[in-house]
């Protein structure tokens, strides 16, 4: 009997284990969908035009400097993505009977931490992502996907998860993989200051991701995590998209940001004889419900597998953000293509050999965070008593 | 009244252990007509508050129907964090 009790526990944890890996790994594959979306709907309609308008030092009527561009635009998108992506995930606690328990988690105490993770995640995080994305390029994904082991040590020092030298290990193997990935990009860029502050400001994405991934998961062993996941979008799309924006704008000598934001739903797709007409908001759309899923299953297989192995599996991001952009804007939209028609890698839409060699270093590096055979055996032996 | 899985949480402050059954029979009267109420949604609340080392297992056993009872108890460390964050 006891045996067999044993038994039906050791499987009961098994399945956990799995479930908590497997939405672990699926959050970092939604959010490569987001961030190749984000990108399809941000390179679409009026945001090619105001693209090219910062980039020739000009920002719509008024002269900006580069940065601030980039700052504004990258608030913008993010701001949009995020408020579109609280309406899908409120609509989906609200279809799960979960809305009352959100506004009353909203005023409680873990309420309040999840509501400053995402003060640190969204506004800053991600708009210092989508900053260090337009002044250093793809390199910004690698850098920034240092958060799992950021988050491992905060998770270690504050939630005391285990983290010990086979899952350093484990973890190191990770951030040896985003930086193959990333690679690609060191040789056809300039090394430049803007460059450099793009990778500085990518630091910031990382550190805030890391802080976040732990707390918040910790926080979803308090709290349901679609509740969670509700609280992070709506806080920071209201506040990226209402109160940073604005002020941006306000700062930049700016007046027209309702016309701006009207501005960023419509248009044609950057594509010639398209059928798709308003792509960007068809694109946005796609990505905030593709954000909201990926947020919701990092926090969830956080709090199952624990900070460290969970972010090293949603850290597969650094390779699935390029291969959801190749597939979206390289191949649908065409924009992997160079003038004779054949795929160019150097369009940065186009994944590189070395960048599919990452992918499954990656694995190996997840795979050692995640299984200790000893353990496993000892496990099988202890359930056998 | 207090969200769903703080409630569950909560149960564990009188220091008492409780599976999936146990803690579904004390919260039904508050929570039943919860679509999230469900023995596999509170497992797996328990199991996650394990992870996290707010509760440990105290004792498991089977049933006469051959079904699994885990009994989880809160840890010194989860009955602070409780305390300090549910109240």
């Amino acid at each position: 009997m006891e045996k067999k009790a044993a038994q039906l526990k050791a499987q009961q944890a098994g399945r956990f284990f799995r479930k908590g890996v497997i939405i672990a790994v699926v959050s970092g594959i939604l959010y490569g969908i987001y961030s190749a979306c984000l990108l399809a709907a941000t390179g679409s309609g009026e945001w090619v035009f105001w693209y090219e308008g910062y980039a020739e030092g000009s920002f719509i009527n008024l002269p900006v400097t580069f940065l601030m561009g980039c700052l504004i635009l990258g608030a913008l998108g993010s701001g949009i993505n995020d408020f579109i992506s609280a309406i899908w995930m409120l609509a989906k606690a609200a279809v799960k009977g979960k809305f009352v328990d959100f506004l009353r988690c909203l005023r409680s105490k873990p309420g309040m931490v999840m509501v400053v993770c995402a003060l640190i995640g969204g506004p800053i995080a991600s708009t210092a992502y989508l900053i260090a994305l337009t002044m250093a390029g793809p390199i910004a994904t690698p850098i920034s996907a240092l958060c799992p082991a950021i988050g491992a040590i905060i998770g270690r020092v504050l939630f005391r998860q285990k983290l010990n030298a086979r899952m350093v290990v484990g973890i190191l193997v990770c951030v040896i993989a985003t930086f193959m990935i990333g690679s690609v990009a060191f040789g056809e860029i300039a090394i430049d200051t803007q460059y450099l502050a793009g990778l500085a400001i990518a630091l910031i994405a990382a550190l805030g991701w890391g802080i976040e991934g732990a707390v918040a998961g910790f926080g979803t062993s308090v709290m349901d995590y679609e509740i969670s996941i509700s609280i992070r979008q709506l806080t920071s799309g209201v506040v990226t998209l209402f109160i940073l924006t604005p002020i941006l704008f306000i700062i930049a000598g700016q007046v027209n940001f309702f016309d701006m934001l009207g501005g960023a739903f419509t248009g044609d797709l950057f594509i010639p004889d398209t059928w798709m007409i308003g792509a960007p908001i068809v694109f946005f759309l796609i990505s905030g419900l593709a954000a909201g899923l990926s947020f919701g299953f990092w926090y969830k297989g956080n709090s199952m597998c624990g900070a460290a192995l969970g972010m090293a599996c949603n850290g597969g991001f650094s390779f699935w953000v390029p291969f959801f952009s190749f597939l979206i804007c390289g191949l649908y939209l065409g924009w992997g293509f160079d003038a004779t028609g054949a795929l160019d890698v150097s369009t940065g839409y186009v994944l590189a050999p070395i960048q599919w060699a990452a992918a499954v270093v990656m694995v190996l590096g997840i795979f050692l965070i995640a299984v200790n055979p000893l353990d496993w055996f000892k496990k099988r032996e202890k359930a056998e008593r | 009244m207090l969200p769903l899985n703080y409630a569950i949480l909560e149960l564990f402050k009188d220091g008492g252990a409780y599976d999936t059954t146990a803690v579904m029979a004390v919260l039904a009267d508050t929570y039943g007509s919860f679509k999230a109420f469900n023995s596999a949604a509170v497992l797996e609340s328990l199991m996650s508050a394990e992870k996290n080392e707010l509760l440990t297992e105290a004792h498991f056993d089977l049933d006469n129907t051959g079904e699994l009872h885990v009994y989880y108890e809160a840890t010194d460390y989860g009955k602070e964090m409780i305390g300090r964050y549910i109240g």
